[in-house]
């Protein structure tokens, strides 16, 4: 997938950006920064952007340019000068005088910035150091003009070397010119930022897209896998029940007397077809659990009496091979909301599992109680906890067995279709390593958990939580 | 590039580009001290606490190239602004690595000399690759220069391999100690000859502006304050192929 241009104007952001004096300093805090030079140094400063708006005034008048200007003609003379140093440029140099006939002079100094020019600095009107007298300049202006008083204002006007001056400018310039740097650095950080976010947004979209993809394409296929196992294990299953109906006739004498030797081969024939079916049936329930079209009659029901029903199904088996089999359900045990067919199938497979597991002398006790939640949420982050805590119990039911237990890196994968512990087991202990996988989404099917524990000193014990029902308005008992 | 012609300016961006700490930062750290300062900028950098860039150096050069009359008439030279940018080489910021990539005219890759970064070197070559490639870009129409840094440490490729090295490569191969300023403006000038070589060919430069090309370097050495003949400058190269190469004046 070719990527999308990245974004066009960041290159001119950092290649060849326009750097506009305003833009980058803060016209306040320029102003304040020319007014500490101006305290000083006593020398007015102007500063103009290139587009020739002033930026920063910080000139008031001074009594010599306020008794000029009284007179019309004064006023005329005063604005030409200004006028004329504001439009001046400072040429290729960067530094030039601008004389006033009054004797001061106004100095332009170019502002400059990445080797463009940015805008001009005016410092002035100063005398230099080597006018002394009125120049004739000054009194021609107006003939009411007085010398004496002339020169008693010029006297006061800030006087100022050329050198100093120069270096005055030198060093507001650098202010500047490190205010713009800084300015500058900043809006180049932020729109890097900004195309950089916008950079790994787009990748990510693009990864994310890509995985939507193969997610569609595998739940597809998982879709098909599906339906294929709920269709062959269908078709197998129809010419399996014939085989187990007639090897079932033949055994119980329906097509005449069978010799013994004969009687055993046919009741292997029923016995192994019952188990395929067994097999094939688990497919099926696994098929419909993964595809999510498992229907689960939920109604209200009491643990206790699904797993009386458990233990006295399964207690001839545990006689048979010498396995001590009891149940314990504590006071207090809540219902739950289940289908009490399919959780009898789970407790049904995990004490047949037990049964299967643990040596003759054994024991498989099944056990019930009420338990705090473990979902690992933290209690004393939920709100209304004091309300709550006693309704989020949850029913447990331990499977405890004392057989041969199940290593802690195996306990998560047993729960896997098709895996067994250790693959000699499926030849000694029989089974089709589909027991647990069923039984496990089952009981997430009802909301619950299911996690294997040691049993000391020895054996496995599976804890099977199921949530208690969520109280609902209708459901709270009312207080008249 | 940027081409202003009524403005009479030329936009050229470097990029250094290279695994995480192999010196690009130095590299441009060490150009600023050794170039004039009127004809170089600030050095921006952006970096984090670690003293890794974040985003990148930038390095502006600005040139004023005095060239010849030309047919057309109009005024002669022409500024010329050099960007030379570093990217962020640790693995995350390829995205980042992407933008500052974006409209380079040449690129510096600065390995570093240790035996034991070889791998990484392989692997920020290659994501210079898949990152030109993401953009739209053949490596192999980008002038592209070489240098493997930190010969002044332990435990480096020697001269002798890297010499063995370059000689089957088509890139010019500088040696330098970024740090200690060694060979650090050779590799920028044998990626400004190759650079100003190909957008010269592209975009009739010499005609167009007055700009011979074989004055171009001369002029930039000059205007950088470097005491250093251009031709030996880029003589120090190892292996690749500097076309053109202005002839070393006797």
């Amino acid at each position: 997938m070719s990527a999308a241009p990245p974004d066009v104007r960041l290159q001119d952001v950092i290649l060849d950006a326009r750097i506009r004096l305003e833009d980058l300093v803060d016209p306040q805090g320029l102003n304040e920064l020319c007014k500490t030079f101006v305290a000083l140094f006593g020398i007015p400063v102007r500063i103009y952007s290139i587009d020739g708006s002033l930026l920063v005034d910080s000139a008031s008048e001074n009594e010599l340019c306020a008794y000029v200007n009284a007179s019309a003609d004064g006023r005329s003379a005063c604005a030409a000068v200004v006028g004329g140093a504001k439009s001046r440029e400072p040429g290729e140099a960067g530094d030039i005088s601008h004389p006033c006939f009054t004797g001061a002079v106004y100095r332009i100094i170019a502002l400059d910035y990445d080797g463009r020019r940015v805008g001009r600095l005016i410092i002035g009107p100063f005398v230099p150091s080597n006018v002394s007298g009125v120049p004739a300049s000054l009194l021609a202006i107006h003939s009411s003009i007085d010398k004496a008083r002339a020169q008693d204002l010029l006297d006061k006007m800030p006087r100022a070397k050329s050198q100093t001056v120069t270096r005055i400018a030198g060093h507001l310039k650098s202010a500047l010119d490190l205010l713009l740097f800084s300015g500058h650095k900043a809006f180049v950080t932020s729109q890097m930022h900004l195309a950089s976010v916008r950079e790994s947004y787009r990748e990510l979209e693009e990864k994310n897209a890509r995985l939507q993809e193969a997610f569609d394409r595998l739940k597809e296929l998982d879709r098909l896998k599906s339906s294929f196992l709920a269709t062959v294990s269908h078709e197998l299953r129809t010419p399996l029940t014939s085989i187990i109906g007639y090897s079932e006739m033949l055994s119980e004498g329906l097509a005449g007397d069978l010799k013994a030797e004969q009687l055993e081969f046919v009741r292997t024939i029923h016995e192994k077809g019952g188990q395929l079916l067994s097999l094939i049936v688990g497919l099926l329930d696994l098929g419909k659990l993964e595809s999510g079209t498992m229907r689960m009659k939920l109604q209200i029901i009491g643990v206790g009496s699904v797993l009386r029903e458990v233990v006295s199904t399964l207690t001839p088996a545990a006689r048979k091979r010498g396995v001590k089999l009891s149940l314990d359900v504590a006071p207090g045990v809540a219902d739950v909301r289940a289908d009490s067919e399919r959780l009898r199938q789970v407790f049904l497979n995990l004490v047949e599992n037990a049964i299967k597991f643990t040596p003759a002398d054994g024991e498989v006790a099944l056990s019930a109680r009420m338990a705090p939640p473990t979902d690992g949420a933290s209690q004393t982050e939920d709100e209304g906890i004091a309300l709550l805590a006693p309704t989020r119990e949850q029913v447990e039911v331990h499977v405890a067995d004392t057989g041969i237990g199940i290593p802690v890196r195996e306990r998560i994968k047993v729960f896997d279709a098709f895996y067994q512990v250790d693959s000699s087991s499926t030849r000694e202990y029989g089974g089709t390593g589909l027991g647990l996988s069923i039984v496990k989404r089952l009981v997430e099917g009802h909301g619950g958990t299911i996690r294997i524990q040691d049993n000391e000193p020895r054996g496995t014990v599976f804890v099977v939580t199921l949530p208690r029902p969520e109280p609902t308005m209708a459901e709270a008992p009312r207080v008249a | 590039m940027q081409i202003n012609f009524a403005g009479r300016e030329i936009g050229l961006k470097l990029v250094y580009y290279g695994p995480a700490l192999s010196g690009k930062t130095s590299n441009l750290r060490s150009l600023h001290q050794l170039t004039s300062e009127r004809s170089r900028g600030r050095l921006m950098t952006l970096e984090t606490k670690d003293d890794r860039t974040l985003f990148f150096d930038m390095l502006p050069l600005t040139l004023r190239a005095e060239g010849e009359e030309r047919a057309s008439g109009g005024p002669p030279g022409m500024t010329l602004r050099i960007k030379i940018f570093t990217v962020p080489g640790q693995v995350l910021h390829s995205s980042t690595r992407r933008l500052v990539l974006q409209g380079a005219d040449g690129v510096a890759f600065i390995a570093d000399s240790q035996i034991s970064e070889t791998e990484h070197n392989a692997a920020s070559f290659l994501d210079l690759r898949n990152n030109l490639k993401e953009l739209g870009l053949a490596i192999k129409g980008l002038p592209l220069v070489i240098q493997f840094n930190k010969r002044d440490l332990d435990h480096v490729r020697s001269d002798a391999e890297i010499d063995a090295l370059a000689s089957r490569g088509r890139e010019p191969v500088f040696k330098a100690s970024a740090v200690r300023g060694d060979g650090v403006i050779e590799t920028f000038f044998g990626l400004l000859h190759l650079a100003w070589t190909q957008l010269d060919r592209e975009h009739q430069l010499a005609k167009m502006l007055g700009i011979r090309q074989e004055a171009l370097l001369p002029m930039a050495a000059r205007q950088l304050g470097l005491s250093k003949d251009v031709s030996v400058l880029l003589s120090s190269c190892v292996g690749g192929r500097l076309e053109r190469r202005p002839q070393v004046s006797s």
